[in-house]
């Protein structure tokens, strides 16, 4: 089994030079010339020779990007053309609000998606599977800017329930950080368990009319355990391997929803940096989201291995 | 071979001792379609005695599966609904008892193996999980004496090298072995009946000669009672005690099993077993008659035999036949049984 998942990670390698390629030459290719900016109103040859030199931009591309390569590897992903402030800095800054706020809303998404997709597929074809099917549709289709702001109104500022926005960090108030983060990690939870919930739903009906379903009916199990044992068993796979990959999706930053709740995650900083032309921090949470994305692809297989006696224990 | 002296040998009245039969079905039919005017399974009835082994044959597609399932309450319903009949299973109607009754009664008293050993085990959990999970859903044992219990069973099923295969997964064995498995998980809490539906179809030949006989010997170790249904008509000269014989939905005969053989009197029965009916081992699959079964909306109302049959009449195709008793317990549903008188009258 280690084999197989030393292979998978092995795999994984020139996915990530790949990324790191496509990074690095966007980079090159983009519009407007990141050391005007840098360099200010001035624009002083002396200046502009001394940036010149530092990025190495007269060295051809394969020793400029092996230079930059050796940095980001080095945790150095270069300074914010705007601030000055090291990019790791500000990703380590931003990263604990987005991995709460994605692991929150994951696990809200599992818990409604998921026992919903169970109930639709065993009551497939009654009212309660419409009924699931047609919550589903709408909460992928209500956009999540609105729905946040519905619940704002109600939540935050009618009932007075729940803070309306901002961000306290776990380790300064756990409680009322959860409390902040209910309400964002809600809205972003729902629009994804819309998807677990279709996927479980088509998992465990294909389950259902299984073969040994039926042996374990005759073997006098109740409905219970048939269906979450016997069927849930099987259906697990797509289940999983969805879930880690809208996980790998969140860790890119809910764009919108940090904004409407105001949280400083990693899309609230990327919007800030692609607004202020900042390309060094633009790079800089591109790839450490694509990182993260690989990595979850690899969580994907990885568990996939562990949930499949087939591929734990080959013949 | 005259019928008379069939029925006069004393060898076959001793064949059926007067015991309780441990199933009765009486009057059974099933249909998927609502509001359709003809019933999958129509008016079927037979029993089983403790003991005793009921070989049920018949074309593929004539409703023995479907029976059988409604038997352990394994038909989804809707769509499948009993339209008639009683099902005694040790005294008390199966289809008038709540499910939870029946779950009780499932795996328990009454088990199953059926014809799809390769895809019947739970590809998740281990050989030895699937044995003792039956076992502790019936028993008031704990999981390591579950855990016991299995690996005895897997011994009894004669499987090499039992404690390894305990904590084996499907996928690591062989049909066969998975097909002995489900013997296992079927007879954990030795049921008194057992139903199997062409457990052997789907195997190689050698290894379906080994699973018979191991289905053979503990039914004869534990006196279990045994619906065994099979294409296979050596197997039924084998093993059966009584045969019954399906048609398109309905037995058109059944009876011990030297009558069916020595002295078949349905049309199809005769048509199954080929021009010459004679007791003892044979090989192959039934034989097959001219034509095919219509289509249930294209069923005829009477005989629904009717369209195949070499004797058909206007009267079989409108009028069900009766079913006419031969004496121990051999009956036909042909209006021109006991058929040596019809041939004799004809000629
Ligand atoms: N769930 C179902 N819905 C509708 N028809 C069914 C269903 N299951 C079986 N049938 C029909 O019942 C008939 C008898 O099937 P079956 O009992 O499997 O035959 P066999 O005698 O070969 O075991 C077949 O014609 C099949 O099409
Ligand atoms: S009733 Fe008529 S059609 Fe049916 S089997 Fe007998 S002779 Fe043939
Ligand atoms: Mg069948």
């Amino acid at each position: 089994m280690l084999k197989i998942i030393a292979r998978r990670v092995f795999v994984a390698i020139p996915t990530l030079v790949l990324v790191t390629l496509i990074v690095f030459g966007l980079q090159k290719i983009l519009p407007g010339d990141p050391l005007l900016t840098m360099a200010g109103e001035e624009r002083d040859p002396q200046v502009l020779a001394f940036l010149r030199e530092k990025y190495r931009l007269d060295d051809p591309f394969h020793v400029q990007y092996l230079a930059w390569l050796g940095n980001v590897l080095t945790g150095d992903f270069g300074n914010s053309l705007r601030t000055g402030v090291p990019v790791s800095t500000l990703i380590a800054q931003k990263l604990p609000v987005t991995l709460q706020l994605a692991v929150m809303a994951i696990i809200m998404a599992m818990l409604i998606g998921i026992p919903a997709g169970i109930i639709a597929a065993v009551r497939k074809g009654t009212v309660t599977d419409y009924a699931a099917n047609a919550v589903a549709l709408s909460g992928m289709s209500i956009p999540n800017f609105w729905l946040g702001i519905i619940l704002i109104m109600i939540v935050s500022v009618q009932w007075r329930l729940l803070p309306a926005s901002g961000y306290v960090p776990l380790t300064e108030d756990p409680l009322q950080s959860l409390r902040t983060m209910l309400m964002p990690s809600f809205v972003l939870g729902t629009a994804l368990a819309a998807y677990l919930m279709r996927h479980t739903r088509s998992a465990m009906l294909g389950v259902l009319t299984s073969d040994y379903i039926r042996t374990a009916r005759a073997k006098g199990l109740l409905p219970k355990t048939v269906i979450l044992k016997h069927a849930l068993r099987n259906a697990l796979m797509p289940i999983v391997t969805l879930s880690t990959l809208l996980f790998g999706e969140l860790l890119a930053g809910a764009v919108l929803t940090e904004q409407v709740f105001t949280i400083p995650g990693f899309g609230k900083l990327i919007v800030d940096a692609v607004f202020t032309r900042d390309y060094a921090v633009v790079q800089g949470v591109v790839l450490c989201t694509a990182v993260g994305f690989i990595f979850m692809n690899l969580i994907a297989d990885v568990l996939y291995i562990l949930i499949n006696p087939r591929l734990r224990h080959p013949q | 071979m005259s019928r008379p002296q069939a029925l006069d040998d004393g060898t076959m009245q001793s064949v059926s001792p007067v015991t309780a039969p441990v199933l009765a079905v009486k009057d059974f039919s099933l249909t998927f379609k609502a509001g359709a005017e003809t019933n999958l399974v129509e008016s079927v009835s037979f029993s089983v005695s403790p003991g005793k082994t009921l070989c049920i044959v018949g074309e593929s597609g004539c409703g023995k599966s479907v029976t059988s399932l409604a038997l352990m309450g394994l038909l989804p319903s809707p769509p499948a609904r009993i339209v008639s009949g009683t099902a005694e299973f040790n005294g008390r109607n199966l289809f008038a008892m709540p499910e939870r009754a029946r779950a009780d009664l499932r795996g328990n008293e009454m088990a199953m193996i059926f014809q799809e050993p390769m895809t019947s085990l739970n590809p998740a959990f281990t050989v030895g999980q699937q044995i003792a999970e039956g076992i502790m859903r019936h028993r008031d044992v704990s999981k390591g004496e579950a855990r016991a219990e299995a690996l005895k069973m897997l011994e009894w099923v004669r499987i090499p090298a039992p404690e390894k295969r305990l904590d084996a997964y499907p996928h690591q064995l062989s049909g066969g072995m998975r097909q002995r498995v489900m013997i296992a998980m079927a007879l954990a809490n030795r049921p008194k009946l057992l139903i199997a539906d062409e457990p052997t179809t789907a195997l190689d030949v050698t290894i379906q000669a080994q699973i018979l006989a191991l289905v053979r010997q503990i039914q004869a170790e534990t006196g279990t009672a045994m619906i065994l249904i099979t294409h296979d008509l050596g197997v039924v000269a084998e093993v059966a005690d009584d045969v019954a014989v399906m048609y398109a939905g309905r037995i058109v005969e059944s009876g011990p099993v030297e009558a069916i053989f020595g002295d078949p009197q349905h049309p199809y029965t005769i048509g199954l077993f080929g021009s010459v009916p004679s007791l003892g081992r044979r090989q192959g699959r039934l034989a097959t008659i001219k034509g095919a079964v219509p289509p249930l909306d294209l069923m005829p109302k009477g005989c629904r035999f009717a369209p195949r049959c070499p004797l058909a009449d206007s009267r079989c195709h409108d009028e069900v036949p009766p079913t006419v008793p031969f004496g121990d317990g051999h009956s036909a549903a042909c209006w021109y049984a006991p058929i040596e008188q019809t041939m004799e009258a004809r000629q």
